[in-house]
């Protein structure tokens, strides 16, 4: 039997209206009170531990997932109420496809049940102004679920107060490596040519006969100075680099045919950012893992490895509530005015 | 979140969703879920639309709230700051706690420059890292000579342990990359504090940058006592090696895309992966942080995938006890790899 059925008495103790009248007013006002310091933007909740939890009561895994779900919930009003602006959860990892199939599709209808049901209650959702958003590998999902999915994110996207990100087949690898396709797919189209008025062939050729009386006098600087041309290392780039050095040499001879492409140099790591599926989202501030395994496994690392604070907590998904995020939120808090303190006498100095 | 108990349901309602859950959402109508769970939703945004009525309602609604309003928010300030008052109260105690753990255990294991106790310590674990990751920090307070060289007596203490437990791989990650800079320098000290701790027949050295060629100390060849020789190889690591190998790498593969030299199809994970960790290392096992809290500042983000990660909550500094009670916690945890 389920030890989740001998906590009655203190479940009954505390479903007289009177306690619950209590609990109910005290967590309003913890929630109202967290909200007077500063506020994370973006947390991320590796959610682990059902399926233990489910082990060590003896119930059913798929109770498990169902109980962590609750869990979600719980979370997510205590975050939007709070005034986070987007939640990241992580719902199915990539590889959670080895686990037995029977879970597997377990876990993909329990999705698919909880999304319908958001579909059908759109107003509930704009009453936190919050907006779903499905990332990860979609071609992995089943044709049922994916279109459910695109509903859900359909009727809830003109909702702008806040964000969940459910991750759903997702790994952080696969994330990265998409954003990298991507950007490179992006860098070696070419930009369609605009057409203007103006022929660029008819300009060069002004610039070159006003020149023309100058140039002797420039070629013999030229040739004492070192040649103005981009060094070009290696010797097969030679062919290749005539697009970008068109670009670079206004007064070079223009090659018909010739295609141009941004350059590659211009690639930092926000357009690598712009191209993740969290792109536009804030940067991860909290980052929330239960179960106390202390690992990051394949989730959010591009997002998690700068600037986010990073909890290990020990208890398992579904027991998570307002009495285990009410310390990660505080001890954040007050990190983040330790370092605005920190950050106060650089500033005055450099005054 | 609705069709969800709220943070505040009352049980009753709870065990009604609950059932209704269990016969798979058949009992109770779309309608009716929602009535359970109106009085839980926050009140609805402002009307966005310009009906003055509506406006007007809303506006003596607000006067009448003023005051109730000005004193709720008094009062969530107020528990504000209590509940920051009772947890600095409660950091301080558990920061006393972690100090005098973290005093018993260092007391307790303690390497005397010995690697003998440093193997006595790890035999009892039932395995090791192969890749071990650690983060320091510079810290600088405007004297760059002090934290440099504290810096290096903690990358060389570190190499030492590494070596005497049996580690053959270690990587140092420090953000700002000075250590990077002196090279040869800090393979003079790590080769001395190895010979510190082994004497004349210390393991060989090697120390590396990613893209920067790697110094290997010139050693005496064996002396054929059956002893397999030891080595240790050192990578320094600093923040470039993070996002920017993969920005780096995106440019290359840009260029080449380009060229039509590959398709962007031909971008798998397992390209990426095989190109950085050539360009900066695999995946360690292992990541220990000496800090008081889990803040990975930058470090490579490709590669910390699967990595253990491990810290002494409110410990600050290089100690022994941290790196053997990392190694201790590394031989009990279990991978499952999402199974």
């Amino acid at each position: 039997m389920s030890d989740l059925y001998l906590s009655r008495t203190r479940n009954w103790f505390l479903s007289n209206p009177l306690a619950e009248w209590l609990i109910i007013g005290l967590r309003e006002t913890l929630i109202g009170a967290l909200s007077q310091g500063p506020i994370p933007r973006h947390v991320a909740f590796e959610m682990d531990g059902n399926r233990r939890y489910a082990r060590s009561h003896k119930i059913e895994t798929i109770e498990g997932h169902h109980l962590g779900f609750e869990a979600l919930a719980r979370v997510l009003e205590i975050c939007y109420k709070c005034g986070v602006k987007v939640v990241t959860v992580y719902a199915f990892s990539i590889e959670n496809f080895n686990r037995p199939k029977y879970e597997v599709d377990g876990l993909m209808q329990l999705a698919k049940l909880k999304l319908e049901q958001l579909i059908q209650h759109g107003e509930l959702l704009e009453r936190y102004g919050a907006s779903v958003r499905v990332l990860g590998q979609r071609d992995l999902m089943s044709a049922d679920v994916l279109e459910v999915v695109d509903r859900a994110v359909e009727t809830t996207k003109h909702n702008e107060q806040c964000i969940l990100n459910i991750c759903f087949p997702y790994t952080s690898r696969e994330e990265m490596t998409t954003a990298v396709r991507s950007t490179v797919a992006e860098y070696s189209t070419t930009p369609r040519p605009h057409s203007t008025p103006f022929s660029q062939s008819r300009i060069t050729q002004k610039i070159m006969s006003k020149q023309e009386d100058k140039w002797e006098a420039l070629a013999s600087i030229r040739e004492s100075s070192p040649s103005p041309s981009p060094p070009s290392s290696r010797s097969d780039d030679i062919e290749d680099s005539l697009s970008s050095s068109a670009t670079l040499h206004p007064d070079s001879v223009e090659i018909p045919n010739v295609t141009i492409y941004p350059n590659a140099e211009n690639i930092t790591a926000e357009t690598i950012e712009g191209h993740l599926y969290t792109a536009g989202c804030p940067p991860l501030d909290i980052f929330v893992r239960t179960s106390g395994v202390e690992r990051l496994s394949d989730f959010m690392l591009w997002q998690g490895h700068q600037g986010a604070q990073i909890f290990f907590l020990k208890c398992f998904w579904p027991e998570f509530d307002l009495w285990h995020f009410l310390p990660v939120l505080v001890e954040w808090q007050r990190r983040q005015k330790q370092k605005e303190r920190d950050e106060r006498p650089k500033r005055i100095k450099q005054a | 979140m609705p069709i969800i108990p709220a943070v505040t349901v009352t049980s009753r309602d709870l065990d009604a969703y609950r059932r209704d859950e269990k016969f798979g959402h058949q009992l109770m109508t779309p309608e009716e879920r929602i009535r359970l769970l109106k009085p839980y939703l926050p009140s609805p945004p402002p009307p966005r639309s310009s009906q003055r009525a509506q406006a007007q309602a809303q506006l003596e609604k607000k006067q009448r709230l003023g005051v109730r309003r000005a004193l709720k928010s008094l009062l969530h300030r107020f528990v504000y700051f209590i509940i920051h008052a009772f947890f600095s109260v409660y950091l301080r105690f558990r920061q006393a706690y972690h100090a005098v753990t973290n005093l018993i255990y260092s007391i307790y294991y303690y390497h005397h420059r010995t690697p003998e106790l440093i193997q006595r310590d790890v035999k009892g674990l039932s395995r090791l890292p192969r890749h071990l990751s650690v983060i320091l920090h510079l810290e600088d307070n405007g004297r760059g000579g002090a934290g440099l060289e504290r810096l290096v007596n903690e990358a060389a203490d570190i190499a030492a342990w590494c070596a005497s437990a049996g580690i053959p791989e270690l990587s140092i990650y420090e953000k700002t990359g000075i250590l990077k800079g002196y090279i040869p320098e800090t393979h003079r000290a790590v080769s001395h504090k190895l010979a510190a701790y082994f004497g004349r027949d210390f393991p060989a050295l090697s120390l590396k940058a990613p893209h920067i060629p790697a110094v290997v100390s010139v050693r005496a060849p064996g002396r054929g006592d059956g002893t397999e020789p030891k080595s240790l190889s050192v990578l320094l690591l600093s923040a470039e090696d993070g996002r920017d190998s993969i920005v780096d790498l995106t440019k290359t593969l840009a260029e080449m895309s380009q060229r039509s030299k590959i398709r962007s199809a031909d971008i798998t994970i397992e390209l990426v992966n095989a190109e950085l960790s050539e360009s900066v290392m695999g995946e360690p096992d292992l990541l220990i942080l000496f800090g008081p809290h889990v803040e990975l500042d930058g470090y490579p983000p490709w590669q910390v995938r699967l990595t253990e990660i491990y810290h002494v909550p409110d410990n600050q500094g290089v100690g022994y006890q941290v790196f053997y009670r990392g190694l201790r916690n590394f031989a009990k945890a279990q991978m499952r790899l999402g199974r």
